[in-house]
């Protein structure tokens, strides 16, 4: 992993979806004919709590230059309540990225599988970001 | 809060008829020939001693897998290592049927990779010599819990120098009961609570890099770690720590890469995985061969990351470890 706030030409971003609604929202993205990076490779997930933070650490020191780990609002989780231990899990990592001053590498999203929209929205919105070398949330 | 006062003779004479009718056995420090050592007691009790300024490992970690039923163990432990035995409990690692286990109140530590110091013996003497030794291993340097206020009873000594054996959970009463003289109201300045620290842990890669790039990957801060239990650990695997056939394989499929690979990986995502449930105990750094700063980051950041749930590892049996539950209404600006 190369660290360093210039600005980059291509951006990798691993994108962890949930497959109820994150990843139902970016099929839905695309049978809108939205268009969102190249660089946005989504991972489908059952659920976003599957999503161990080793997963996230793992690429972004293997080459991703961002991860993000999109779920289902808290309380419309298909499994119940799978996405309140996303929440605190991905907090804590978010927080420990801070203490190593790259709080930028990793978003959370909440999405449901009927906004495609915002789902393109926030991810253009992060590759713009890391694109510029932004580092923060 | 009530408590006894106990001299080491009644003591002892308690643990005596504890062992005998239990059946039971004693898990403590050893004081011999001027050194220390930890030691599972049987029937001999007379060298215990309630201090060793001595570390090697946390002692927690050889209370994993003990399920004798009948069996009755009294450990006398610092507080580190009671706290990571109560993290085991929780984590239903240690099985507390057996385990009588309490804390002593602790002057801090020395590494015991040096044996060039004599210690004193009464425990006054013992508190001002580890006060003026400059050398104190970091994470007893950091410690904000060297009180006994941790497992099921606490041995704690007062401005006079008495010492009292206070029973905190019904494990404990038994052992209780045994030790003679009158039960008496503690004194009001055991009560006082530790607090957290309040600057937060700030690094960054670059220091981080240069402070592990000694790291030769022996994995001895997983193995000697008490918290840090899994059987099938991601290191275990090809896909974290690639060897072999399987790290040639992922250079092909990626990019050149230094041997051990997936060093700052393997440090960051044991760092995440013990964040909340770390003691601070410093045994890490302890079994690290290349004295890497390990406790630094590791107590860093479980210290910011527990900070954020209001949670202190081993404070208490009931609290739930935050990664295992949660509320409905927090958080709110977790989200991007």
């Amino acid at each position: 992993m190369d660290y360093d706030n210039g600005e980059k030409d291509f951006i990798n971003i691993v994108g962890f979806a949930c497959t109820y609604c994150a990843f139902k929202a970016s099929e839905m993205a695309g049978s809108l004919r939205l268009k969102y990076p190249e660089g946005v490779k989504v991972i489908q997930v059952p659920c976003s709590s599957r999503v161990d933070p080793a997963f996230v650490i793992k690429a972004i020191f293997e080459g991703a230059d961002g991860v993000f780990v999109a779920g289902c609002h808290p309380g419309d989780c298909h499994f119940i309540r799978g996405n309140y231990f996303t929440r605190r899990r991905i907090f804590a990592l978010k927080e420990m990225f801070d203490a190593f001053s790259m709080r930028g590498k990793v978003r959370l999203f909440w999405t449901s599988a009927a906004e495609a929209r915002k789902f393109v929205e926030k991810v253009t919105k992060m590759y713009e970001d890391l694109k510029e070398g932004k580092n923060e949330g | 809060m009530k408590g006894k006062r106990i001299e080491r003779e009644n003591f002892l004479n308690a643990l005596k008829r504890f062992a005998k009718e239990g059946p039971g056995l004693l898990l403590g420090f050893e004081r011999k020939d001027r050194k220390f050592r930890t030691k599972v007691f049987r029937k001999e009790f007379d060298d215990l001693s309630l201090f060793n300024p001595v570390f090697q490992v946390n002692t927690a970690i050889h209370l994993r897998r003990i399920f004798s039923k009948d069996l009755k163990i009294v450990c006398i432990l610092r507080p580190c290592e009671t706290r990571a035995y109560v993290e085991l409990t929780k984590l239903t690692q240690v099985e507390p049927t057996s385990l009588i286990c309490g804390s002593t109140d602790c002057f801090g530590t020395v590494s015991s990779k040096r044996d060039d110091l004599s210690f004193p013996e009464k425990p006054e003497d013992l508190k001002t010599f580890l006060e003026n030794l400059s050398d104190l291993r970091y994470a007893c340097q950091t410690c904000r819990h060297k009180n006994g206020v941790f497992g099921d009873f606490g041995i704690r000594i007062d401005s006079d120098w008495n010492f009292w054996f206070i029973p905190y959970t019904e494990r404990s009463v038994p052992l209780y009961e045994l030790i003679e003289g009158p039960e008496s109201e503690i004194p009001e300045a055991f009560k006082r609570e530790e607090e957290r620290s309040k600057t937060l842990f700030q690094t960054d890669l670059q220091e981080f890099r240069k402070d592990f790039e000694k790291c030769i990957m022996c994995l001895n801060c997983r193995d000697m770690c008490p918290v840090c239990y899994c059987v099938d650990c991601l290191f275990n695997s090809d896909e974290y720590l690639p060897k072999g056939d399987a790290l040639i394989n992922s250079i092909m499929r990626s990019k050149a890469s230094e041997i051990p690979k997936n060093k700052e990986v393997y440090h960051f995502i044991r760092m995440y995985h013990v964040s909340q449930t770390c003691v601070g105990c410093g045994s890490c750094e302890e079994a690290c061969p290349q004295n890497i700063p390990l406790t630094k980051y590791f107590k860093g950041i479980s210290e910011r990351l527990s900070g954020l749930f209001d949670y202190v590892s081993g404070r208490s049996f009931e609290e739930r470890i935050p990664y295992t539950t949660f509320k409905e209404e927090e958080l709110d600006n977790a989200s991007d």
